[in-house]
């Protein structure tokens, strides 16, 4: 080796040990402080000897009555203690829709459609542009409405992708936890785009015939980041009703979406939106401990929609033809950026070991008060979670928050995968993310998830899960037939 | 003809894809003989009766299944470097149509013309642009009382009638969950020229060069269904031990002949057959593409019947496979040439031996007769001028064979009361004009 890269490497390495002797000593310091103190302590015991301390003991003149109080003062203080903490939250076990192959769109199918349907060919070379670059594989599938030519969105068509999607998923998650549908106390429905009456939730309790008592809720409108909504929701209600168990569904109705038009701003979705659903059961019941595979730790949810450019960002709306569709601008990345920062801003010290957060403070302390040019510190979440499970937006979304947070390829690896294989299910795409991690056999007892999602309003939403049980592959899900093909490589620009 | 407006309607339009991706950037060129089919298209319409299995949702996913076999039939045709056409294998899916008919089955085949049974095929022609151009599309009819009609049409620079009718019986295969028994064979050198060529080929050198056919007659259509007992006792009266084929060919020249006016003595029949197991390599049953001899059959019509069941017999089982090199060279040269396709079937009389098809075994059912075709049409577009006679196989075991012919008007009228040919009992169907 020449020398003079040497030093570099050295010194890279001698600051590598440095850092980690730095997180080491500042994250365990009250360990740290302990081992002496308790060190000090036996040392004295030992000194001391079995009757100077029955003689020190007998000196404090403790009658009956003052044991018992302290006693009962110990018991008070750790029976409000227990019960004031909050109950834990437990994902037992989730299910994600697996698309049939009949419904598989083919980048040159879509392509033809497109030219078949759209009569402004700049309309076409947009569309083939998005495509491209989009970071889609082959096998991304849309429902049987949008396979027509020219699509078919009826009501009718909608509902029956609503009930396809949803019962399958409903129905592989029986089957894996052995939930029956009476035992649901729970439950709490996420679909941004189709919102019939009756609601998706009331479908939903007619074909399982739950309970007349069942707490249901519809969430329309809240866009992609609706699924780790329903899961805070629900995690409230379990804080509520005790020993329950809680049914959420996140899903997104592509078929009443087809945009027919011909701005461009609003074609993006028809070329990235694909369908998906996922069904997840959480209960707040002790036994399920046993076999549940997550625990909720936390979920912070940032709204910027008091912004006006925020808001208006993910816009639905008809364009000058009558045709209706949404909208993304141009400075959505920097709006997502903004949003991202705020919510790691209210994340950060919950989950950050103490070494970053110093870090961090005093990197903001010196900015403010010593010089403005100090780069901000980014703090290292590679050091809070072991797994990212980022929304698979669009390629440039994950490719922006690999950046901001400076992540390596492995750790968005799930998310480009689910991207490629899934295309963009919206809300549904963090489990199907989830599911690449287990069936790669990556999960282990201990591991932390943070599950981050984008969607209109503009909001950014957190969740934050820990493994509780070692998940042994092969696991029964989505990606069963096909994780031993993946990862691939996706290349920058696929050539249509 | 039926009064007051369409039986058939087509109600939505979309494609099928295979279940499987395609491995990017593959082609398959098409050969000399597929080129020289470039006027041609083929339409199939397989009837089926209802049963417990037998629903469009179903037989859409047997289909993606089985499109997974046929990579070639989910491409797209672009103009190769040497200007010929290529498939371009990208996954884009066949044309599938779905129609119903506000008939049942049994009173659709009594009492449907010709011009109708086109209905249960869509085909649209390839506009200006091939790479957005289906070269299949797929028509599922569904009659009143849940029978289905299954339509194919292609264009026949992809497929010949044995191909068409393979990848219908491979569907079929599929959807009864059994193994597909002649799989799609993809060899694009199976006719490329010997290593020293000796190109040709009268006949079609004679028709390449003559002027297009200038059609002023319209052209009209039917089907013959002959029982098995017919056919045996029309053998019996002319040549007991000749095959179906020859005898019903000979007949029905016979007959056309004088239908036409054309006086009685020595002429000539163009014949056309499938050559996949005549070559001394033979090619599997499931060979993609086109495998089609055309060749000039010669008998004295004035010498009667028998004797051109005869002549007819030995022309099909002699034929050499010399010529059918020497064909093959021929259209490889006209290729490179750079020369356009031209007619092949007709203007002059043409007969197609179809009879090895092995259509009736495409069932979608699992068991007993109940899933076999009730009825299959097949029927070639482009074919103007003195007619075409096709003869396929029947419903019927044994030797009962369905005779289709399209011929000029006047032709189809006379031969649809011919008193030789009612002798035998037919059942006539889709009569009329196309």
């Amino acid at each position: 080796m020449p020398a003079a890269p040497l030093p570099e490497f050295s010194s890279s390495v001698k600051l590598k040990y440095v850092k980690l002797g730095y997180q080491y000593l500042v994250n365990n310091f009250l360990t740290f402080l302990l081992v002496p103190f308790m060190a000090v302590l036996a040392v004295e015991l030992v000194r001391l000897g079995p009757d100077e301390i029955i003689t020190l003991w007998r000196s404090l003149h403790l009658d009956l009555v003052e044991i018992l109080c302290m006693a009962f003062l110990i018991v008070f203080v750790s029976t409000v203690y227990f019960m004031s903490r909050p109950r834990p939250v437990y994902l037992v076990d989730y299910a994600c829709f697996k698309p049939p192959n009949t419904c598989r769109v083919p980048f040159a199918t879509f392509m033809e459609h497109t030219r078949l349907i759209y009569s402004d060919p700049k309309s076409v070379q947009f569309q083939t542009r998005i495509l491209e670059r989009s970071g889609l594989g082959e096998e991304t599938c849309l429902p049987p409405a949008n396979h027509y030519i020219p699509p078919n969105p009826t009501m009718e068509a909608s509902r029956a992708e609503a009930q396809f999607v949803i019962f399958s998923a409903i129905d592989d998650l029986i089957k894996k936890t052995g939930v029956k549908p009476k035992d649901i106390d729970i439950l709490v429905v996420n679909c941004s785009l189709f919102s019939p009456t009756p609601s998706l939730s009331a479908m939903i309790v007619n074909k399982y015939k739950l309970r007349s008592n069942i707490r249901s809720f519809n969430l329309s409108g809240m866009g992609c980041s609706a699924g780790l909504l329903s899961i805070d929701l629900a995690r409230d209600l379990l804080q509520v009703h005790s020993n329950s168990n809680a049914l959420v569904i996140s899903t997104e109705i592509i078929t009443p979406n087809f945009y027919s038009g011909n701005q461009r701003a609003m074609l993006l979705p028809n070329c990235l939106f694909r369908m998906g659903a996922a069904a997840i059961l959480l209960s707040n019941r002790p036994r399920e401990a046993r076999r549940a595979k997550y625990r909720l730790v936390h979920v912070v949810r940032t709204h910027k929609g008091a912004d006006d450019r925020a808001y208006r960002c993910i816009y639905e709306e008809e364009d000058a033809e009558g045709y209706s569709g949404i909208s993304l601008s141009k400075d959505l990345m920097a709006i997502a950026g903004e949003a991202l920062k705020s919510n790691i801003t209210t994340i950060g010290p919950l989950v950050l070991p103490v070494s970053e957060q110093l870090l961090f403070f005093f990197t903001l302390v010196g900015r403010k008060l010593i010089n403005m040019k100090w780069k901000p510190y980014i703090p290292d979440f590679k050091l809070a979670f072991e797994h990212f499970c980022i929304h698979a937006g669009g390629r440039a979304v994950i490719d922006e928050l690999q950046k901001n947070l400076q992540l390596s390829p492995e750790h968005v690896e799930a998310s480009r995968m689910t991207l490629h294989r899934f295309g963009n299910t919206s809300s549904s795409s963090l489990w199907y993310e989830l599911s690449y991690i287990e069936s790669k056999g990556r999960m282990r007892r201990g591991d932390r998830v943070w599950q981050i999602g984008f969607g209109s309003g503009f909001k950014c939403n957190s969740a934050v899960w820990k493994c509780i049980r070692t998940i042994k592959t092969p696991v029964d899900g989505p990606w069963a037939d096909c994780i031993h093909r993946y990862p691939v490589h996706i290349p920058e620009v696929v050539k249509l | 003809m039926t009064a007051g407006g369409r039986r058939v309607t087509v109600y939505a339009k979309s494609t099928a894809v295979s279940g499987t991706p395609v491995r990017p950037g593959k082609t398959y060129p098409l050969s000399s003989l597929d080129h020289l089919m470039g006027r041609h298209t083929l339409h199939l319409v397989f009837y089926y009766r209802p049963g417990p299995t037998l629903d469009r949702d179903g037989l859409k996913e047997s289909l993606s299944e089985v499109l997974s076999h046929y990579p070639a039939a989910t491409g797209r045709l672009s103009r190769g470097e040497d200007g010929g056409w290529i498939v371009k294998c990208n996954d884009a899916g066949v044309r599938l149509l779905d129609a119903r008919a506000n008939v049942t089955l049994e009173e659709w085949l009594g009492s449907a013309s010709a011009e109708e049974e086109m209905e249960l095929a869509y085909w649209e022609p390839m506009g200006d642009d091939p790479s957005i151009w289906s070269p299949y599309y797929i028509q599922i009819t569904e009659f009143e009382d849940k029978a289905f009609a299954i339509g194919l049409s292609c264009t026949h620079m992809h497929a010949d009638p044995t191909c068409a009718t393979l990848l219908v019986r491979a569907w079929a295969d599929s959807h009864r969950r059994a193994c597909i028994a002649y799989a799609p064979f993809l060899h694009p050198p199976a006719f490329l020229p010997r290593p020293d060529p000796r190109p040709s080929h009268p006949l079609l050198s004679l028709k390449s060069s003559s002027a297009p056919f200038a059609s002023n007659s319209k052209m009209s259509s039917a089907t013959f269904r002959f029982s098995d007992l017919a056919v045996k006792s029309l053998l019996a009266d002319l040549q007991p031990d000749a095959s179906p084929f020859s005898a019903l060919a000979a007949l029905f020249w016979s007959r056309i002949a004088r239908a036409a006016g054309v006086p009685p003595g020595p002429g000539e029949l163009t014949l056309v057959v499938d050559v996949r197991k005549r070559m001394h390599a033979p090619l599997p049953h499931g060979f993609y593409g086109n495998a089609l001899h055309f060749s000039r059959a010669r008998a004295d019509l004035a010498a009667g019947v028998a004797h051109v069941v005869d002549e007819l017999g030995r022309h099909v089982a002699g034929l050499p496979e010399d010529e059918v090199w020497a064909a093959a060279e021929w259209a490889h040269e006209r290729r490179h040439r750079g020369e356009e396709a031209f007619q092949m079937y007709g203007p002059e009389l043409t007969c197609f031996a179809l009879d090895h098809l092995m259509a009736y075994g495409a069932a979608f059912e699992k068991e007993g007769e109940g899933g076999r075709p009730a009825h299959v049409s097949y029927r070639v577009g482009g074919a103007e001028g003195e007619g075409l006679v096709v003869v396929l196989p029947a419903a019927e075991e044994g030797a009962a064979r369905t005779v289709m012919v399209t011929l000029p008007e006047e032709v189809a009228k006379t031969i649809c009361r011919d008193d030789a040919i009612l002798r035998y009992g037919p059942t006539v169907m889709f009569a009329g004009r196309v």
